[in-house]
């Protein structure tokens, strides 16, 4: 009679345990001494509720991806041109944008100044960027605008699938109809530099905050692609100015503004 | 005197709309047709047919201004000009302070019959979404009961065949012993089981002794796939608090891999992306049918309640699936930035994945598009040490952007592939053998580069 019940919980037991062997998305499976792969120094996107076997419940489920206190300036090395690009933005995100985008906890301008009407009157501070290369053999330069080659790839990854690759408005979100009402960049020549870099900065509409995803030297290059859109011969001048006579004096890697297309001297 | 004129005006205004409605009859199909694409051109990006967005909803909004005193020619102007519109009506004086932030002027950017296709438009509107939230809902629910007693039912049956083969033995038993009564022997009542067992494994000592073997064989083969199998995560996915379809947002809307986890090129961790992503998106996507429900979730987290933020915020716990042990260094941005490797070659095709992410397997990897073009090709599993050698003993490095004027601005690779090239000649042969240059060549597989 013994063995009757001992046969039933080993047959039991077994398919417990087969089953536990039936591959189960949910767990990892197992580890060779966890200790090293749990690191002591902090890393991203861990839970530090256990650590050496004891559980610290005030560090449990909290949130691994902080945001920086308010007014943290990232240091971008020493370049001055490059600081003063990153230095925080001038400008408060208007008042209403607390509720509409969400900005709580942080200072919003007064009710009465409208700072998205002020933002038109700031220019863009950067100035393009080129470069050149020598074919090997010959005297024939080719010029790539660096500004604008790596604002496309920025626009690639960040915009297009709204806004479009043309900048036509006609992304594939709008093609398939998941999003609606993108503007096409075209009918959009009045906006100024200033007003395009708040509006990627803080949000308009029903267009989301990208400060987070992009930082203002980043934002200062997609206002030159955008403008690019608008105008075919954007960017042209500066270069233009440079073929001219490329090689005397000038460093080319230090461009000139490319609103002034003056030769340089 | 005042009430007389603005009974005509609007008599008037019935009149101008009724003739416009028999003018859009006559071209039913075309103007309708004009109407959801000028409404889609010029409006949707601040109104929405049923819901307020950065603007009002559009729907019905003709009978509201009606009531309010305002006919059809206010809001046209209030379209062209809203200030011109507020002088000219209270209603639409009113109006003005609805938000804070003022309407495009459209000037004569739209005709009066343009303006009128796109309000017809808007009116002929049918709610859609709400229909289809609720029986997807529940039949969703019922596939989740039905697997989970599927389940049950399978130890029922597992249980009853224990029985039944407890009970035959039983039965043998008893049949032996009456049958060795009936022929006058004497049945050994006190012999048990395991005597008996004995007794026929001692009879076919050949089969016993060879079935042993194979069993001691195979438990010990087991061991060692089992020991191997340490560490190795290919196929972890753990549930995560969303139901996010990665082909959705991927594939069908092209949104690229960087846009959500934008960390990637910046920094060692590829980023999960903050509410505040989801929302540029979803704060007008509210999603259809079951996608409702977990749309929802992002909308708890974001505080946000369908009209603006309201501060009441829920982070969203998501669990981490690629785990590397600490005792290994990896490097987003080295890997994407500088050499230049796609996300599918070690994430797999994710426009094609209806899920959350998941360790793939190396034979899934090998089916992506650049591997298969850069010759890579993961006979280890995916996540061990093994296969990032593989990688690193394969992956040329010529190709990919560090050649590039763009990438290659601070010359550490080009400087080494430049005294490669042109430094050591036997060496440099002894490289090209196969006629390319990797990354293990480069110190790709140094100890040091991803152990310290």
């Amino acid at each position: 009679m013994n063995f009757k019940i001992l046969g039933g919980l080993v047959i039991a037991v077994s398919a417990v345990l087969l089953g536990s062997c039936s591959a189960d998305p949910d767990s990892a499976g197992l580890e060779y001494m966890p200790d090293m792969y749990r690191s002591p120094a902090v890393e991203p996107y861990v839970d530090y509720g256990h650590i050496r076997e004891n559980e610290n419940v005030d560090a449990k489920m909290r949130l691994s991806a902080m945001t920086p206190p308010n007014g943290t300036v990232p240091y971008f090395g020493t370049d001055s041109t490059e600081v003063s690009l990153m230095l925080p933005y001038h400008r408060k995100a208007n008042n209403d944008f607390r509720q509409s985008h969400g900005m709580f906890g942080e200072e919003l301008s007064p009710a009465s100044i409208n700072t998205y009407e002020l933002a038109a009157a700031d220019k863009n501070p950067m100035k393009m960027l080129y470069s050149f290369e020598v074919k090997k053999g010959t005297t024939d330069t080719t010029w790539t605008n660096e500004t604008l080659a790596s604002g496309k790839t920025l626009f690639n990854n960040n915009c297009s699938h709204c806004h479009g690759e043309k900048g036509d408005g006609n992304g594939e979100m709008m093609v398939n109809e998941t999003f609606a009402g993108v503007p096409d960049y075209g009918n959009l020549t009045e906006l100024s530099d200033g007003q395009m870099f708040y509006s990627i900065y803080y949000g308009k509409g029903s267009m989301g905050s990208h400060r987070s995803l992009i930082n203002k030297k980043e934002i200062w290059t997609l206002v030159h692609y955008i403008r690019k859109f608008q105008d075919k011969a954007y960017g042209d001048k500066g270069k233009a100015a440079l073929d001219t006579d490329p090689m005397d004096g000038q460093d080319p890697m230090n461009e000139s503004d490319p609103s002034d297309a003056v030769a340089p001297e | 005197m005042k009430i007389s004129s603005s009974q005509m005006f609007r008599n008037l205004n019935k009149w101008r709309l009724s003739a416009l409605t028999i003018l859009l009859l006559a071209g039913a199909f075309n103007s309708q047709a004009q109407g959801g694409d000028l409404f889609k051109a010029k409006c949707a990006t601040c109104h929405k047919v049923f819901d307020d967005m950065t603007g009002p909803k559009l729907y019905g909004v003709r009978d509201r201004w009606e009531e309010g005193g305002a006919g059809e020619e206010v809001i046209i102007q209030w379209v062209r000009n809203q200030d011109v519109a507020a002088a000219m009506n209270a209603f639409a004086n009113e109006r003005i302070s609805w938000s804070g932030s003022a309407m495009t002027k459209f000037g004569n950017q739209l005709s009066d019959e343009e303006i009128i296709s796109i309000l017809n438009w808007v009116d002929e509107q049918v709610v859609a979404t709400a229909n289809n939230v609720g029986p997807e809902g529940v039949i969703g629910g019922e596939g989740d009961s039905e697997e989970s007693g599927l389940d049950w039912i399978w130890y029922v049956v597992g249980g009853l065949f224990v029985v039944i083969i407890l009970s035959v033995g039983g039965v043998r038993r008893q049949l032996k012993s009456a049958d060795a009564e009936a022929s006058g022997g004497t049945f050994n009542a006190s012999m048990s089981y395991s005597d008996e067992f004995k007794q026929w494994a001692w009879i076919n000592k050949k089969y016993v002794g060879f079935g042993g073997l194979i069993i001691v064989v195979g438990v010990i083969v087991t061991l060692f796939l089992g020991l191997y199998s340490i560490g190795v995560v290919e196929g972890y996915q753990p549930s995560q608090p969303i139901a996010f379809p990665h082909d959705v947002h991927s594939g069908l809307n092209g949104i690229d891999c960087k846009y959500c986890h934008n960390s990637v090129t910046e920094s060692k961790s590829a980023g999960l992306p903050t509410v505040n992503v989801c929302m540029n998106c979803h704060k007008q996507i509210k999603g259809e049918g079951e996608q409702v429900a977990q749309i929802q979730k992002i909308y708890d987290a974001a505080g946000w309640d369908g009209m603006k933020y309201t501060n009441v915020t829920k982070p969203i716990i998501w669990n981490k699936v690629h785990v590397l042990p600490d005792h290994v260094y990896f490097n987003h941005k080295q890997h994407v930035g500088v050499g230049g490797v796609d996300c599918a070659q070690c994430h797999g095709d994710m426009t094609k994945m209806n899920e959350t992410a998941k360790v793939r397997t190396s034979e899934e990897l090998n089916a992506v598009k650049e591997n298969i073009e850069g010759e890579i090709n993961f006979t280890k599993p995916t996540l061990t040490m093994g296969w990032c050698i593989e990688c690193h003993d394969q992956k040329e490095i010529s190709v990919g952007p560090i050649n590039t004027k763009d990438q290659g601005k601070n010359g550490y690779y080009n400087e080494i592939h430049k005294r490669l090239l042109s430094g050591d000649k036997a060496l440099y042969s002894e490289y090209l053998e196969d006629n390319k240059v990797t990354v293990k060549e480069l110190g790709g597989w140094e100890c040091a580069k991803c152990h310290y």
